[in-house]
């Protein structure tokens, strides 16, 4: 199932229960990023919320969308699957998808972001509803558009050229902060640029279907195209269309495109921001932004996401593309891996479920966690769990750490290793311990603990299971 | 209540200037702080908005500002 664009996955949440639109009016703060904090605590099966009454916009005219993927049920929706699909079969499915990688894209001339064109004047707060989403950010953020960028160095390779979600903050009519960390591809693209002594030409793309962004997210190697992995997920050929002033390719869906460049050498103030670890990031001097062109659909909806401490729409969103990745770096490796949850603070925590070959062995997948190429910044908690446990069922989770883990035996400490600097815990920012915590069955050597007596499930659990999910249908 | 508009709830800088006002007139006006780039809109709660309702940790010197970590760092021209 491939959505041809924002307004048409809307139309499908909305026939599935999923969408609640609210009419009557607010003020741009604080109702709107309270009312995304409040669906995100109430449930994991929230729908998505939209505004069409914002204070000092026209009714109807200007609209907000939040929380667009922000559960499991408009997750599975994303991916064309029954809205109660369980976490684990999306994760599978998202795994069994990526095996088209890379699809085709497909370019076309003309989209609907093209009918109106701003090149002077640009005042981006009256072209769309933006505002602060935590109490003590700096001010008003854009941070779920697809920034889109080449590097300079190979401008003509379509697989380099990135698509990322980095966060924004629109500080005038026409000029923004922006962060492109040293580790992330845009980072890469602006070193390269500005050994150049050159601006970075960027476009940012707002309201878009949920898999570009999605994608957007992953954390995929440096020369694989975005656009292509969103054409395996969605299992249809991605569209894409040049921008004007940069020749960018674009989704062809977007409801605004933003064109400028990261001005070369500037550094400024930046920040706080209320940051998905659930603190504020404090501030720095980071790259600019000046805009110099804004394409839209005639009343663009404003697509936005509220983040704070989880979980919020943005642990949705990153929750499987994180963990997927994981899971093929490792399962290449090990092909006992089974599964991999590493959907807590965008796997800062995660949990993998291994066969055990032989004793220790389970302590070895955890700490290869660490070393893959996400895991240099994550990965600072990995609980092992045998195949039998399911690592997306926390209670099972629970159940094998408060029954096999060994205080003693089965913790591993990595001293002073790589972390991202926004871990409130890391000291010095950006050093932390990590650990595994292996609560897997002891394997030959090791012959440690009382486990041989496990209470299986009555014969024909599983038929029940069935049975009693067609009767509550 | 009257909305400041003159002094950085956040750096108490005197240096703030009118970002921008509503598309449909007279409902709000944004302000900006030339010293630290906070912005604000009229409509807002005082705690962000009331220089001395503004709370100690979050407030920023003007003279901390160039201090700042700039991340990433400006590479090496080729």
């Amino acid at each position: 199932m491939a959505y041809a664009d924002l307004r048409e996955f809307l139309a499908t949440l909305d026939r599935s229960g999923q969408l609640l639109t609210y009419s009557d009016a607010v003020d741009p703060e604080p109702g709107m990023s309270a009312a995304a904090r409040a669906v995100a605590n109430l449930t994991d099966r929230g729908p998505a919320l939209v505004f069409e009454n914002i204070n000092g916009y026209e009714p109807g005219r200007s609209r907000v969308v939040l929380n667009l993927v922000g559960s499991w049920p408009n997750h599975a929706l994303m991916l064309g699957l029954d809205k109660d699909t369980a976490i684990k079969d999306q994760f599978f499915e998202f795994a069994r998808r990526w095996e088209a990688f890379p699809g085709p894209v497909e370019r076309r001339d003309e989209a609907p972001w093209q009918e109106v064109t701003v090149g002077g004047d640009i005042d981006l707060f009256r072209l769309l509803p933006l505002f602060r989403l935590n109490t003590y950010d700096v001010g008003c953020y854009i941070d779920k558009a697809c920034v889109i960028s080449r590097d300079p160095d190979d401008p003509e390779d379509f697989g380099k050229q990135n698509v990322g979600i980095y966060r924004i903050q629109v500080k005038d009519k026409d000029r923004l902060g922006i962060q492109p960390l040293a580790a992330h591809d845009l980072g890469l693209h602006l070193r390269h640029a500005e050994e150049r002594g050159e601006n970075l030409p960027i476009v940012i793309a707002i309201g878009n279907e949920p898999v570009i962004t999605t994608v957007a997210g992953m954390p995929l190697a440096y020369d694989q195209s975005e656009y292509e992995m969103a054409a395996a997920i969605q299992g249809a050929p991605y569209p894409i269309t040049k921008a004007p002033a940069t020749g960018l390719d674009v989704p062809w869906g977007c409801e605004v495109v933003i064109e400028g460049e990261i001005i070369a050498g500037e550094r400024e103030i930046e920040g706080p921001f209320g940051e998905f670890t659930g603190h504020y990031s404090g501030a720095r001097r980071q790259p600019v932004v000046k805009v110099h062109r804004v394409a839209h659909r005639t009343d663009p909806i404003y697509e936005h996401l509220y983040i704070g401490k989880p979980w919020t729409e943005m642990d949705y969103t990153v929750a499987l593309n994180t963990s997927v990745v994981l899971y093929r770096q490792l399962k290449a490796e090990f092909p006992e891996v089974a599964a991999v949850n590493a959907m807590y603070t965008q796997g800062l925590l995660g949990i993998i479920s291994v066969r055990q070959r032989f004793g220790g062995f389970a302590k070895a997948v955890g700490l290869r966690a660490m070393t893959v190429p996400h895991g240099l910044a994550y990965c600072k908690v990995i609980i092992m769990v045998d195949d039998t446990v399911d690592p997306f069922n926390l209670p099972q989770v629970m159940w094998a750490l408060s029954v096999y883990y060994h205080p003693f035996y089965d913790t591993v400490i990595v001293p002073n290793v790589s972390v991202l600097a926004l871990d409130p815990s890391s000291e010095p920012a950006g050093i932390t311990h990590k650990v595994v915590l292996d609560a897997t069955t002891p394997a030959p050597p090791e012959t440690r603990g009382h486990y041989t007596q496990l209470v299986g499930n009555p014969e024909g659990t599983a038929e029940w299971e069935d049975i009693i999910r067609r009767l509550l249908r | 209540m009257t909305v400041n508009t003159t002094v950085c709830p956040r750096c108490d800088a005197e240096n703030v200037r009118i970002l921008t006002t509503s598309p449909v007139p007279g409902r709000w006006s944004m302000h900006v702080c030339n010293t630290c780039v906070y912005s604000w809109r009229s409509t807002e709660p005082s705690s962000v908005t009331d220089p001395p309702a503004y709370p100690p940790e979050f407030k920023i010197a003007p003279a901390e500002i160039p201090h700042l970590p700039a991340t990433p760092a400006v590479p090496r021209r080729r």
